[in-house]
């Protein structure tokens, strides 16, 4: 057992061994308490039940595969719009449109559907076309808040070293913030997630994991909610970890800097 | 005063004349002349180490900024060169006080990336780069990223990329702030080598650090706001006195701080910080 003494003061670095002991601790009070926990939260044997029975009886491995595709071809068009919006945002003349747009987060996507619905023909196109509104317009402010936050010393070193000014964007701003840009994509990749089931319950054609937890809570059954959740407690683990796993690829000098793990 | 050593001060590389600058209104520089010659040394190549001292807030920066091409006076030029060529970013290198560079390459990639900026081809600019690594000591580092080194590593890195670009000229922000003494002493014996490599190679170092600058430079440039006969401050800063440590021998001692005169002239100038 590695000493923990470490662990309980703020801002202590910890090993790797400590860290996973210390998250063990944690999933086994929360199993525990789960298991005794009585009322009407299902304990785990009947969600695992409702698991199979999904999986089984509707298709729920079709319908997580039909959500994450939806998911990911939602998620690359939004970072691809929101990245080059934001980086447009160092023109002064194009920055009061980008700033307006980012205000759109305060819309609801309910109200959008019907313009949506016109705009777009085929329950694809507008379950893909409303994800993107929802998550570009979170991912856009934080991307427009990265740019804005290069200091003035990092554009004024690579002017003097003789870089054009989209010489000097792409190297301090894009290149430069492209660790920034990961964390802001994760953030909000989460966010979609729960934008996912609003999308899918609106429009039900193709299905999909958000449709069938909607089916199950308008049935009250509550262990196969849980198992739902679940199941998107996973897929959203897996795209985080893949997410994170991405930036220390593309972005290896991020990972230096992090003080806490 | 007279110089045990040999010298002549030549042709004119850098020429302040006249720069004003003013933000929002208030004067922050105000009818600025200065001048470097090229200090010329028979037998060996001798670059020029400047200092401008001055007390906080007083516009050195804007200064340095100008200086760099990075900002554009109001009025009055600075040209660059036998040639006075307009001050431009590129011409001047910059070492900022907390050695910016790029952090998402490597420390070769710096290099090689400042090489290119010059005008080099992708072999010829490795070569350059890989050249500076060993000169400066860095080579086990070139793969490092700079967020790995120390702070006088970075120091070297951000000179290294400087020179690899502007080749001569270089304008540095507070180099010696945040060191101890002995890591002190190896900055100035560095720039020292660094101004001796190249006979057009011109350091300006803005400093608050009176001892440190009289260690290094050859010249010192006061800077501060002037009084009316009143005693009332004029707004604007200017250079107000030029200190040619080569003229009073004070400049290429390895023992500089051993000697009398140079703790007489790091008194006189922090005495004259306080009319600055």
């Amino acid at each position: 057992m590695p000493a923990l003494g470490p662990a309980l003061r703020p801002n202590q670095w910890v090993s790797q061994r400590t860290y996973l002991t210390m998250a063990a601790i944690w999933a086994a009070a929360v199993f525990l308490l789960w298991f005794v926990m009585g009322g009407i939260f299902p304990n785990p044997p009947r969600v695992l039940e409702a698991l199979g029975t999904l999986t089984a009886q509707q298709g729920l491995i079709a319908e997580l595969l039909t959500s994450l595709t939806l998911f990911a071809e939602s998620l690359a068009i939004t970072a691809v719009l929101s990245m080059g919006l934001a980086y447009l945002s160092v023109v002064p003349a194009i920055r009061p449109v980008i700033n307006a747009l980012t205000r759109a987060r305060f819309l609801s996507l309910v109200g959008l559907t019907f313009l949506f619905t016109l705009a777009f023909h085929g329950g694809h196109a507008f379950k893909v076309s409303l994800l993107v509104f929802g998550m570009s317009a979170f991912f856009l402010t934080s991307m427009v808040d990265i740019v804005a936050s290069v200091p003035t010393e990092k554009l004024d070193h690579a002017r003097t070293l003789r870089m054009s000014d989209w010489r000097v964007v792409w190297e301090v701003v894009i290149l430069g913030q492209m660790g920034a840009a990961f964390d802001a994509l994760r953030q909000n990749a989460a966010m979609g997630w729960m934008m996912l089931t609003m999308v899918e319950g609106i429009s039900r054609s193709e299905g999909g994991i958000g449709a069938m937890l909607m089916d199950q809570n308008k049935h009250f059954n509550l262990a196969a909610i849980v198992a739902v959740q679940g199941v998107f407690l996973i897929a959203g683990f897996f795209q985080d970890a893949f997410l994170a796993w991405l930036k220390g690829v593309l972005v290896p000098h991020a990972a230096l800097t992090t003080a806490r793990r | 005063m007279s110089t045990q050593h040999t010298y002549e001060r030549k042709d004119v590389l850098l020429d302040i004349s006249g720069v004003t600058f003013a933000r929002g209104g208030v004067p922050i520089l105000r009818d600025v002349n200065a001048q470097i010659r090229d200090v010329v040394r028979p037998g060996a190549p001798q670059g020029q180490v400047v200092g401008l001292l001055g007390p906080s807030g007083v516009g050195k920066t804007t200064l340095f900024k100008i200086l760099a091409g990075l900002t554009p006076p109001d009025s009055g030029t600075v040209k660059i060169g036998a040639q006075g060529v307009p001050a431009a970013p590129g011409l001047v290198g910059v070492v900022a006080q907390n050695y910016i560079l790029f952090d998402h390459r490597s420390v070769l990639g710096n290099l090689v990336l400042a090489a290119k900026q010059a005008g080099m081809s992708g072999d010829a600019a490795k070569a350059a780069a890989m050249k500076y690594l060993e000169r400066f000591g860095l080579q086990e580092h070139a793969e490092k990223f700079p967020i790995q080194l120390s702070g006088g590593q970075r120091q070297r890195v951000a000179i290294a990329q400087q020179l690899l670009c502007s080749e001569h000229y270089l304008v540095m922000d507070e180099p010696f702030s945040g060191l101890d003494v002995i890591q002190q002493e190896n900055v100035q014996t560095f720039l020292q080598e660094v101004s001796a490599a190249d006979e057009e190679s011109t350091l300006i170092i803005v400093t608050h650090d009176v001892s440190a600058a009289v260690a290094v430079c050859d010249t010192i440039w006061l800077m501060g706001r002037e009084r009316t006969p009143t005693g009332e401050i004029i707004p604007g800063a200017r250079i107000v006195e030029t200190i040619d440590l080569i003229e009073r021998d004070l400049c290429w001692h390895a023992d500089i701080r051993k000697r009398p005169g140079y703790h007489q002239l790091v008194d006189e100038i922090k005495e004259r910080f306080h009319t600055l």
